[in-house]
């Protein structure tokens, strides 16, 4: 649901961990701690894995000991703001099928909504996983992937272009998105479009933050509880 | 029509138009890589994320770049 599937969708060229979205059923964390022993993965910092601790939102961080895949990062979460329960991103996942393997990646429009967080560095990634959806999908959209461009695009011009070629899905969304009305050229040329996105991030990633201080909080706690993590899990 | 290569450099154009599995193959190249240079797998401190720990937080690359580690170097 991370930097991989960022890959697989053209937005990223490398990612560094992996990073799973769970199913929180008991069965499946037995599934997944099985998967884990054969990777030799540890639990690095705050909190230990347990089905609360991630049905509360928060994540669980391991690092792989296991010889071939030594050192590799392994975020676990099962609820992300903004973002839809598990069984529903399992039934409209992408399934990435290559020769000898085969890839269950987030759908695209969650993995966007999942990427809405407060920090700096989703911000792009988001840009890049629209605007490589529309630039290759532009010529013949589907009826989902118009709405998806009108709800998501972050590029100024993009996002015009989408508005001019769809009047009446953008009409549609009006309502949601408010600054789908500026997406005029006469508003990319004078600015007014690209200070409305960047107030559109900002109200989301307030919005994030505000999402999150509770569970900093428990996080504090629990660090305070168990005397410190052994070391910070980062992202 | 705006194309792709009017809003990106060229290397992401190149990026864009790979299939998913080119892009798999490349990345998995690209990590093994970085990883036979001694590229670090830990993250970058990031004081915007939820789970940063201030008090645990490993210190950022030398050269402030993200993932460059100093395997060895003279005495200069």
């Amino acid at each position: 649901m991370g930097g991989q599937a960022c890959v697989l969708y053209g937005a990223a060229e490398f990612s560094r961990d992996l990073d799973l979205a769970l199913l929180p059923d008991p069965t499946n964390l037995d599934r997944l701690e099985a998967a884990l022993a054969e990777l030799e993965a540890e639990v690095i910092a705050i909190p230990p894995l347990s089905l609360k601790h991630l049905e509360d939102g928060l994540a669980v961080h391991f690092r792989c000991k296991q010889p071939e895949v030594a050192g590799l990062r392994i975020d676990l979460m099962t609820n992300m703001r903004g973002v839809a329960p598990f069984p529903e991103l399992w039934a409209r996942r992408t399934t990435f099928e290559f020769d000898d393997e085969t890839l269950e990646a987030m759908a695209l429009p969650d993995l966007v909504a999942a990427k809405k967080t407060q920090r700096d560095k989703d911000w792009p990634m988001i840009r890049r996983l629209v605007d490589v959806n529309y630039l290759n999908h532009s010529d013949e959209p589907t009826p989902e992937q118009i709405f998806f461009w009108l709800r998501e695009l972050r590029s100024p011009e993009l996002l015009v272009e989408a508005v001019g070629a769809h009047t009446d899905v953008a009409a549609q969304l009006t309502r949601e998105r408010p600054l789908l009305k500026l997406a005029t050229a006469a508003n990319l040329a004078n600015g007014m479009l690209g200070r409305a996105l960047r107030e559109e991030e900002e109200e989301v990633r307030r919005l994030d933050a505000a999402y999150w201080k509770p569970l900093r909080e428990q996080l504090e706690r629990l660090r305070r509880r168990s005397g410190g993590s052994r070391e910070t899990p980062g992202t | 029509m705006i194309e792709i290569e009017d809003i990106c450099e060229p290397e992401w154009a190149e990026w864009y138009r790979m299939t998913p599995r080119e892009r798999w193959e490349e990345s998995a190249r690209l990590w093994h890589h970085y990883v036979a240079m001694g590229g670090s797998l830990d993250p970058e401190p990031d004081t915007q994320s939820p789970f940063y720990d201030p008090q645990t937080s490993s210190r950022p690359p030398v050269d402030g770049r993200p993932g460059l580690r100093v395997v060895r170097r003279s005495g200069v």
